[in-house]
């Protein structure tokens, strides 16, 4: 019964208003002398019994749905088996950039929006995990804790392909995405899925600082780049003109492979680069995961409603049964 | 004005010259006995045959009854019952026709009303009243009918005088059978005609399915009444055994009663008149 609360309980005052049709006689009605020596019928009186008891619980039935009863979010126990993913969106200007890779032969959807259709589909994949958003561009902008809400991360990926502003600043995305993981326990792997299309230079200070919270937090790191035709491949970079202005993914990249933490980058353009980070995330050993999904509060008033509706019919029939006159005066 | 003819199985005590038959002697039609002429009587009768029959030698005078009045009274229940539809007309009929026929036959009226109280709530002693009938009519079409009439410990007796009289009890006699027995057994020193009146409509549902909330006017009684097609049948049947009641407790205490259902018909009063007392 805890579970139940009222939206507006003051209504229940009105209830004892109910009590008048189960303790008022009723209506007065016709006078009718001969009921001395009348034949009692008691099937009759069982009706009228059944009626007013009828009319009682309507009328209790409306007034509780006007106060509005609801069972109060719950919480149920999951048990769990995911991985604790942080989605690390680049939003940045360079995500309107055209995209040339699989996903689109012709290359006429933004990066963001094929960044879009590939987190839908490793979202689809990964059901029993548990996801966070973080999106970044000139700062981060924190969308989503983590959370199993389904609704709510397919919402929030679908979200991505808007048009994106600013520049890219890793850096700062990074670090709220571990923030992330501050107040959960840690009972599966941890990973930070960033999808970017470019790296920027990262100062020496804040590389230490993203070097430290990594460790402390042990999160593993994967990044899908989302190359554009002009850039380079950080799989396969060029032999020469590397350098920190003209190719910074490729200097990133080199940064995270010495975080000391498991690092992984996936070229979105390269169709199994996909399935492999599925398959990467599949392998991560997942300790089972006690959690509580939370199910909103449900309003009960329609319920009410509808059985109020099932008790008012046999009442409305009764009220067209209901005679007002039997003896008029012959003048 | 309606009119019946009314008459009675016993004699009147009454020495005032009238239309009923009395036990007084006088100049009436009815052969009572001899006489001896020196005892006073009206020479004007002596019995020739029975003189010279008689072994004394007197002169034998012929003796007859003669015709007396008769105090009609009426006891009316005034209780909330009676206002119920038309009953109120046909009572004021009833009524009119009462006054009417006692003055046209030559009968002292009176009327007794009971309503809420104990003592008449209208009350007209016994007279020669000549506009009667006119005036009670009003009085009693205008009367808010209230209270529980005859439904209640009455003394009737007083108002009724001493002398036999022929009283019609005008009630619907929906009240229990030992209230009318009591009242019977109260009122026996008179000739007592109960007229009941009842409407067809009291037995005759005012739909084939529906309820209705019903109170008792007098009582209080309150309930609710289902109709379906057979409440009809049982609500007649309920009716016809209350008329085979009141019939024999009736009976047992002088005379049948004399239904009147929905209208009154004077002929048949008179009818009833003639079946009971020939």
């Amino acid at each position: 019964m805890t579970n139940l609360g009222l939206t507006h309980p003051l209504w229940l005052l009105a209830w004892p208003l109910t009590l008048v049709f189960l303790l008022h006689p009723g209506r007065k009605g016709v006078p009718y002398p001969a009921m001395e020596w009348l034949p009692m019928d008691a099937l009759g009186r069982k009706i009228d019994r059944l009626r007013r008891w009828l009319a009682w619980a309507f009328l209790s039935c409306l007034i509780l749905a006007l106060a509005g009863p609801f069972l109060k979010e719950q919480k149920v126990a999951r048990l769990g088996t995911g991985a604790h993913i942080v989605l690390t969106i680049d939003r940045s200007s360079s995500m309107n950039e055209d995209f040339s890779g699989y996903l689109s032969g012709n290359a006429k959807d933004s990066k963001s929006a094929a960044a879009r259709k590939l987190l839908l589909r490793f979202v689809e994949q990964r059901r029993q995990d548990l996801f966070a958003m973080v999106a970044f561009s000139t700062a981060p902008v924190h969308i989503l804790p983590l959370t199993q809400d389904r609704a709510a991360v397919r919402a929030a990926v679908e979200a991505i392909d808007r048009r994106g502003r600013g520049v890219t600043n890793i850096a700062p995305g990074l670090l709220m995405a571990l923030e992330e993981f501050r107040d959960h326990p840690v009972t599966g792997a941890r990973v930070i899925l960033l999808v970017s299309d470019g790296g920027t230079h990262i100062d020496q200070d804040t590389q230490e600082r993203i070097r430290q919270r990594f460790r402390d937090v042990g999160a593993r790191l994967y990044w899908i780049y989302l190359r554009n035709p002009r850039s380079i491949s950080v799989l396969h970079p060029p032999k020469r003109n590397l350098s920190e202005t003209t190719t910074p993914e490729y200097f990133l990249h080199r940064y995270f492979q010495t975080l000391g933490v498991p690092y992984r980058v996936f070229e979105a353009d390269d169709p199994e680069s996909l399935a492999a980070a599925i398959a990467t995330v599949d392998r991560l050993e997942n300790r089972p995961l006690r959690y509580f999904e939370t199910i909103p509060r449900r309003d009960l008033s329609a319920h009410l409603y509808g059985l109020g509706l099932i008790l008012g019919l046999p009442l409305l029939l009764w009220n067209a049964l209901e005679i007002r006159q039997w003896f008029e005066p012959k003048r | 004005m309606e009119e019946f003819h009314y008459r009675i199985a016993w004699r009147a005590t009454s020495a005032h010259p009238g239309h009923h038959r009395s036990q007084t002697e006088g100049g009436g039609f009815e052969f009572h006995g001899h006489a001896s002429l020196m005892t006073g009587a009206d020479p004007r009768h002596i019995d020739i045959r029975a003189s010279l029959s008689n072994p004394f030698g007197d002169y034998q005078v012929r003796q007859f009854y003669q015709t007396s009045i008769v105090p009609v009274h009426v006891i009316a229940d005034l209780s909330a019952s009676m206002g119920l539809g038309h009953k109120p007309e046909l009572l004021s009929r009833l009524t009119t026709a009462i006054a009417y026929s006692a003055y046209r036959t030559g009968d002292p009226f009176g009327f007794v009303g009971i309503a809420d109280r104990h003592t008449p709530s209208i009350l007209w002693p016994l007279r020669r009243h000549r506009g009667a009938a006119l005036t009670l009519a009003r009085q009693l079409n205008g009367y808010p009918f209230q209270g529980r009439g005859l439904d209640q410990p009455l003394s009737l007796t007083a108002w009724l005088g001493k002398r036999r009289s022929l009283a019609f009890l005008l009630s619907d006699f929906h009240f229990p059978l030992s209230r009318l027995q009591a009242l019977l057994q109260q009122l026996r020193p008179h000739d007592v005609v109960p007229l009941v009146l009842w409407l067809s409509q009291e037995w005759r549902p005012p739909a084939r399915w529906g309820w209705l909330p019903l109170h008792d006017p007098e009582t209080g009684t309150r309930r609710t009444m289902w109709f379906h097609p057979g409440t009809e049948k049982s609500l007649r049947l309920a009716f016809d055994r209350r008329r085979r009641q009141l019939t024999e407790l009736c009976r047992r205490y002088g005379r049948r009663p004399f239904f009147v259902v929905d209208g009154f018909r004077p002929e048949a009063l008179s009818r009833y008149f003639l079946e009971s007392c020939v």
